[in-house]
């Protein structure tokens, strides 16, 4: 019962947030629920970028990205997977950055919103379950940049 | 959530800060092995002098005791940062800290 509650406000705040107001980061839980459960498929032997490639359209309405402008540095070898280091960085005047990856049961990871003074260089560390691909997506200019990079993954981080 | 622990320096006008939050960060399927409820670290944002310079919507896959590093410019060495991290729980914890 309230979970259909729950998404029904959702929908009513999107049409809210369609109005001259930045879609703030925190509302995501609430305005897009579905982005945090678009699944990755589990049982591909190869990392599948299909999960990614729907979460991207959940958050930004559309799938197409343009290649680069973001430098994206994670390790080639993640030995522990429960702690992979990744850094991120644009010139591009992003809004909103967003960072995936094909390695866990659940493609989103998070979602940066880039505010005035905010210099779009991020580091996080992140857990992966097995050698997968980290996305990110950038929406600058009304366009989306994104740029990936495969991780490979030794020992599993996801309690996995 | 107990105290983040913040470190934020300026150098010619932009500063960066490290941060490290104490979270046990329980995805789904660690609280499930561990009989726990799942539990962990959605939405972080810092603020300076009153405007926002870093907010993050985040998911179950942040590690552990999640660190985090970022810049943003506008403030100076004597100014105060304040990060805010709210957990799925309910949980919320504001901790202030100088720019050095």
């Amino acid at each position: 019962m309230q979970r259909r509650n729950f998404f029904k406000v959702g929908a009513a705040l999107v049409v809210a947030a369609v109005a001259p107001r930045m879609v703030m980061a925190e509302d995501f839980r609430k305005t897009k629920p579905k982005a945090w459960t678009i699944k990755n498929d589990e049982k591909s032997k190869k990392p599948s970028l299909e999960g990614t490639k729907e979460a991207i359209k959940q958050i930004f309405g559309t799938d197409k990205t343009i290649e680069g402008k973001i430098n994206l540095r994670a390790p080639d070898i993640a030995e522990n997977g429960a702690v992979v280091p990744i850094t991120i960085k644009t010139k591009l005047p992003a809004t909103q950055i967003a960072v995936f990856q094909s390695a866990n049961p659940e493609a989103t990871v998070a979602v940066f919103d880039v505010h005035k003074n905010s210099i779009p260089n991020y580091s996080i560390r992140i857990k992966m379950q097995k050698t997968g691909y980290v996305t990110v997506v950038a929406k600058a200019d009304g366009k989306l940049y994104s740029t990936k990079k495969l991780v490979k993954v030794t020992i599993g981080g996801c309690g996995g | 959530m107990k105290k983040i622990r913040i470190k934020a320096k300026e150098k010619n006008g932009i500063v960066t800060v490290k941060a490290m939050i104490k979270h046990p960060m329980l995805s789904y399927i660690q609280a499930k092995k561990k009989h726990k409820k799942a539990n962990f670290i959605t939405y972080i944002v810092a603020k300076a002098n009153g405007e926002t310079v870093y907010e993050v919507s985040t998911s179950q896959f942040l590690s552990k005791n999640p660190y985090i590093k970022f810049q943003f410019k506008g403030a100076k060495k004597g100014d105060k940062i304040e990060i805010t991290a709210k957990d799925l729980s309910g949980d919320t914890i504001t901790t202030k800290a100088k720019i050095r």
